[in-house]
């Protein structure tokens, strides 16, 4: 039997936080039917807990798939450690658990991104001139992971070429989000958090500073588009299990390299 | 520490499946008893055409037709989310499970699933405790795994874990009972609970709450006024002296515990603060029940 584990960050205050994973792991379990048995959610501050989450599951085949944005702290520290996995694939008791990595950095994020901009822009009317996609960060200047995904992505949105311009922008770091959607030279702003869930940014903070009064602002020389989330997306539940398949891939490739 | 397997003494017997064990003896459990089985603050019954049957405990004498019916197991996630009030539920064994609600549901599978989401992990360590195997991490244990922002539970003192598990874990905010211990050596002197449910290890609002409490120690050393009190017990004096001046007090968020009206922090006040307040010994009944 085969399990997929969706591991969220979870909140004590903010019920916003964990319904992602909640709503991927339900498409999941809809979409991949045959492929997985068992589809669990477990968090770090909500029930089940990573450190528990295995003992509920039935399966011996196990693909744990970390909701996170970004390489880091979480994925690197606390994730191993709470679940007790000591590298790609851990075998105990009879099991083999497969550890995925963030999904930030998968080469489908693009895709999940320019999804969202279409359903944001979908029946909108954008003014004549130029569009500009700015990519939002958390960005902290103690992980350069954090904002090295964000640029990564803009990097590889600007390769496809659909966009005049492509930017990033930070809420804890340079260059801030409020100068970047301000200075941007562009004629529509379409404004993107690569966040993994809804919260108290995305819904107060960024709106507040930005001066955004709801999905679209019209300002003096600029429309501003304002999406959801990446995060919260119905295809990154395929990115979920686009990144467990992945796992099996490079398991096949660690076996070749060896052999 | 984890529970050992026959795989890990290195024989060849099958691996052992709990979570599956536990799904079953649960439901066996469940079968034995027509009258229903108390759990939590649910009642969980064997229908006599074959299924189960959840509902709140508090709703058992209720006709059907008073209840909102629900017949797909995951429901039961929207119906653990928020208390009555809407607020929402980041623990799942507080004693704040909304009435109001049916869950039907077939098989033991559909029931195991719903009873993973109204207490996640509660039945197989349920079946772990009674089959004695349920593995139990201490308090420092735990503390020593954390890192992060939860490095400093560390050095909570061994008194702060016993009031921490006193104001956090008791039976009036927790179902779950208790059976981690400060250390080997040094058991928890709270009351452990009556519940069906235990609790192999501090959970990540205990640990949460054990960093607040590492924060008023630290402070009592540093700060104290003349008659002994630190700034956060004046913070929370004053708080709760203001809301109480216009008639209602307004408890904080169940685990927002930096905010002075927030009721596990209120209980610790209650054993570390009311004594001070009143040293010749009439203080307040340690719990309410
Ligand atoms: S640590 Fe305390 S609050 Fe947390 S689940 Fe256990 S008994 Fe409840």
């Amino acid at each position: 039997m085969k399990a997929l584990v969706i591991v969220g960050h979870g909140s004590h205050l903010n019920e916003d936080s964990s319904l992602p994973v909640y709503e991927h792991a339900a498409l999941v379990r809809d979409r991949y039917a045959g492929e997985f048995d068992e589809v669990v959610e477990c968090f770090w501050k909500e029930e089940p807990s990573m450190r528990h989450v295995l003992d509920l599951v039935e399966s011996e085949d196990i693909y744990v798939v970390p909701a996170f944005i970004s390489e880091g702290y979480f994925t690197q520290q606390v994730i191993p450690r709470e679940l007790g996995l000591s590298g790609p694939v851990t075998r105990r008791d009879g099991r083999t658990i497969r550890y995925a990595g963030p999904l930030g950095t998968y080469e489908g994020m693009p895709d999940v991104i320019l999804e969202r901009v279409d359903d944001l822009l979908e029946g909108k009317e954008t003014r004549p001139g130029r569009t500009a996609l700015v990519l939002l960060g958390h960005g902290t200047d103690l992980n350069k992971n954090s904002s090295g995904v964000i640029y990564l992505n803009a990097e590889r949105i600007r390769e496809r070429g659909v966009y005049d311009l492509v930017e990033v922008g930070f809420l804890d770091q340079d260059p801030p989000i409020a100068e970047v959607v301000g200075g941007v030279e562009a004629e529509n702003v379409v404004l993107i958090p690569v966040f993994i869930a809804e919260g108290w940014h995305t819904r107060e903070t960024i709106p507040e500073d930005l001066g955004l009064t709801g999905e679209v602002t019209e300002m003096a020389d600029r429309t501003v588009f304002y999406g959801a989330p990446v995060g919260t997306h119905p295809s990154v539940a395929d990115l979920i299990v686009s990144r467990a398949r992945e796992t099996d891939e490079r398991e096949a490739e660690l076996a070749r390299d060896v052999s | 520490m984890r529970a050992t397997s026959p795989e890990r003494s290195g024989g060849e017997a099958p691996r052992r499946n709990t979570a599956a064990e536990a799904r079953t003896a649960f439901a066996a459990w469940v079968e034995e008893a027509p009258g229903g089985r108390s759990f939590g603050q649910i009642v969980v019954r064997p229908l006599p055409e074959g299924g189960y049957e959840l509902r709140h405990a508090a709703d058992a004498g209720l006709p059907d037709g008073d209840l909102d019916v629900h017949v797909d197991p995951r429901e039961a996630r929207e119906i653990a989310k928020l208390t009555e009030g809407g607020e929402y539920r980041p623990l799942k064994s507080s004693p704040n499970l909304r009435r109001g609600w049916l869950l039907r549901v077939e098989g033991e599978r559909g029931l195991y699933v719903a009873m993973n989401y109204l207490y996640p992990s509660a039945v197989v360590h349920w079946h772990l405790h009674r089959s004695g195997e349920l593995e139990i991490t201490t308090y420092r244990e735990n503390a020593a795994r954390q890192s992060g922002i939860y490095k400093r539970v560390q050095r909570l003192s061994d008194e702060g874990v016993q009031n921490a598990a006193r104001a956090c874990c008791e039976d009036a905010v927790c179902l779950k009972k208790t059976l981690w211990d400060v250390d080997e050596n040094t058991p928890l002197e709270s009351e452990r609970g009556e519940g069906e449910i235990p609790c192999p290890e501090p959970c990540s609002i205990f640990v949460s709450f054990a960093r607040r409490v590492r924060l008023f120690e630290r402070e009592n050393k540093r700060d104290l006024d003349a008659i002994g009190l630190s700034p956060s017990e004046k913070e929370d004096l004053s708080a709760l002296v203001e809301a109480a001046a216009t008639g209602s007090v307004p408890l904080a968020r169940e685990a927002e515990f930096e905010e002075p009206l927030n009721e596990r922090r209120m209980r610790y006040r209650r054993l570390t603060l009311v004594p001070k307040l009143r040293p010749d010994g009439d203080a307040a009944t340690p719990e309410e029940g």
